[in-house]
């Protein structure tokens, strides 16, 4: 199949040359390339006339190069980044599947079923191997042989360990795939964790959210395939370009922070003036991710937008970062009033002690030199 | 290991121990003050001792440090004094009146209250780090202040200085990330904690209990406080 080039499969399905040039823009667009990249799609220095720009760079790439194959997994997962994925306003999932990416195996989205679907993808495997991207929906549970998550008699392990061989490069969608998520939350009956808990050999990026922004998804998937390399990662190997900010730090309602006006109830005056919810749980302080900026379902709103706090889906272990509607200065762990009353009662026993004590040994240092006379 | 997790035990169990170790702290501490002992005094009461309390406090804080230049102190030394007092005013600004903290003690009590905007917690905040350096100089070079100084004086300084100067840099996000600096501002409120009780800190309590005593002692001999 891959033998056309993505131009040529977009000409053939009747995309005309500027509709070609206007999806061209909009990548460089969801990309944020605003000027040349250092390294040409090669992988070499770029060597680019003066005056070239993205947009053409990414239509050079398109007319020259196939479509990507893509593998996808859902392990100990919800199917919501997939959910997301099929709201993906730009580029669309649609202009995705068809132009730039075969997606070769997808358990949600796949029209076969059963061992038929599993034949195909070892057929995919075997095909591209070394070529494919591996995109990792929920976590993987390699506790007790796996027996908690088991696809067709196999466990997450081993059937991530198996696609994860033959990858270019793996894509963990979603807090689960990227840090364990839900099912790592306190107490982790499944002994959940993220790809890169596992896979060390192979590039992992991370795309945490609950779900993955699926522009954020497509956004890297298209620069894999523009520049044939990952972006430039954080040290939780998110994409700089969409984890480079706090949600705080793009937040509408960041001025309400600034000014000190806070909601302090979801009913009430503050709420319907739409000022600050930091009061009211929010995390955006401490969350990276592109929702405040990029938005969801095309940029129409986001959580803190539409009124409810920031729950810090893209950051590790957010399930356990205290209570969602708790305020984020509050401290996780308190004393219970049990533990509180027994320190007191403890420091006090311990003060009476020592001052019974000196008040002995005063005793006895008077009776001492009585002692001598 | 990452600044989350760093935050994550900072706030979480490191946080829990330092307050129990600051509760049983404070009450060893308590108990052996009063166990120190009561001054015998057979001599009758001329005045009331409640009454000689009541001004003692109500001079100490609230006439005092509004009206300095009627002080001694103040005449001598008073940017000194001044630095002394808007540091104090400003730490129970930032403290109790910042909505940050006052989540943390809504979070303990079981209660809150309503929080000064930020902006005014700002410059408090500023104004408190500036009295901070300014008493900081000022014991490296007064002569007097030089010689009762040792490590212990440095140790509360800098103990309450790192809080702060954390604190005012999360909130304005300089230089670093926004989690490591949380994390930085959790730990050294922790290790303040677990300080104040074996430090001279703890006049935070023991001084309204001694402004109390001196007053009642006053009052007794009907004496102006």
């Amino acid at each position: 199949m891959p033998e056309k080039t993505i131009y040529e499969e977009m000409k053939q399905k009747g995309v005309t040359r500027r509709d070609f040039l206007k999806f061209c823009g909009a990548i460089v667009g969801a990309l944020g390339l605003t000027r040349l990249p250092t390294i040409s799609a090669d992988g070499a220095a770029y060597k680019g006339a003066k005056g070239f720009q993205p947009a053409q760079l990414v239509a050079q790439a398109l007319s020259t190069k196939q479509r990507v194959p893509v593998i996808w997994l859902e392990l100990q997962d919800c199917a919501g980044c997939s959910e997301a994925l099929t709201r993906s306003q730009s580029p669309t999932l649609g202009n995705l599947v068809l132009s730039q990416i075969t997606v070769e195996y997808h358990e949600t989205l796949s029209a076969a079923a059963g061992f038929q679907v599993e034949e195909a993808k070892q057929a995919a495997m075997q095909k591209y191997a070394g070529q494919y991207v591996l995109v990792v929906e929920g976590s993987i549970s390699p506790i007790d042989d796996g027996v908690y998550c088991t696809i067709g008699g196999r466990s997450s392990l081993d059937i991530l360990k198996e696609a994860a061989a033959g990858a270019a490069a793996i894509i963990a969608t979603g807090n689960c795939a990227a840090f364990g998520g839900l099912p790592k939350a306190k107490p982790n009956p499944t002994g959940a964790v993220g790809v890169w808990d596992l896979i060390t050999d192979k590039p992992v990026i991370n795309i945490p959210g609950c779900p993955a922004i699926p522009e954020v998804f497509t956004g890297v998937l298209a620069h894999f395939l523009v520049f044939g390399t990952l972006p430039a990662l954080d040290s939780l190997h998110r994409p700089v370009a969409f984890y480079g900010n706090t949600v705080h730090d793009r937040c509408l309602r960041r001025p309400f922070y600034e000014a000190g006006k806070f909601a302090e109830s979801f009913d009430d005056e503050g709420a319907r003036q739409g000022w600050c919810l930091y009061k009211l749980g929010c995390k955006g302080p401490t969350t990276y991710n592109a929702c405040a900026s990029m938005k969801w379902c095309g940029g129409l709103s986001f959580p803190v937008q539409s009124g409810h706090p920031c729950l810090g889906c893209s950051e590790p272990d957010f399930w356990d970062g205290g209570g969602f509607y708790q305020g984020q200065s509050a401290p996780l762990d308190k004393p219970t009033v049990l533990a509180a009353g027994a320190a007191l009662a403890g420091g006090a026993v311990v003060g009476v002690g020592a001052a019974a004590l000196n008040h002995a040994q005063k005793k006895s240092h008077k009776q001492e030199p009585k002692a001598k006379e | 290991m990452n600044w989350t997790d760093v935050l994550a035990f900072a706030r979480g169990p490191l946080f829990q121990v330092a307050l129990l170790v600051f509760i049983a702290g404070m009450a060893y501490r308590l108990v052996r003050v009063i166990f120190l002992g009561w001054q015998v005094d057979k001599v009758p009461a001329r005045g009331s001792k409640v009454g000689g309390a009541a001004i003692s406090f109500l001079k100490g804080i609230l006439i005092w440090p509004f009206v300095p230049w009627v002080k001694n102190t103040f005449k001598k030394n008073p940017v000194i004094y001044l630095a002394g007092g808007l540091f104090h005013l400003g730490l129970f600004v930032v403290l109790v009146l910042g909505t940050a903290h006052m989540l943390v003690w809504k979070s303990l009590l079981g209660f809150g209250w309503k929080t000064l905007p930020l902006p005014i917690v700002d410059w408090m905040a500023a104004v408190t780090i500036v009295a901070m350096i300014t008493l900081f100089i000022n014991r490296l070079i007064n002569p007097v202040l030089k010689l009762i100084t040792g490590p212990a004086e440095w140790a509360n300084l800098a103990i309450v200085f790192v809080p702060m100067v954390t604190g005012y840099m999360m909130t304005h996000h300089l230089w670093f990330r926004y989690e490591a600096l949380f994390s930085l501002h959790m730990l050294a409120v922790d290790v303040l904690l677990i300080w104040i009780p074996l430090s001279r800190i703890s006049h935070f309590m023991f001084y309204f209990f001694s402004k109390a005593i001196h007053g009642a002692d006053f009052g007794k001999r009907a004496v102006e406080p």
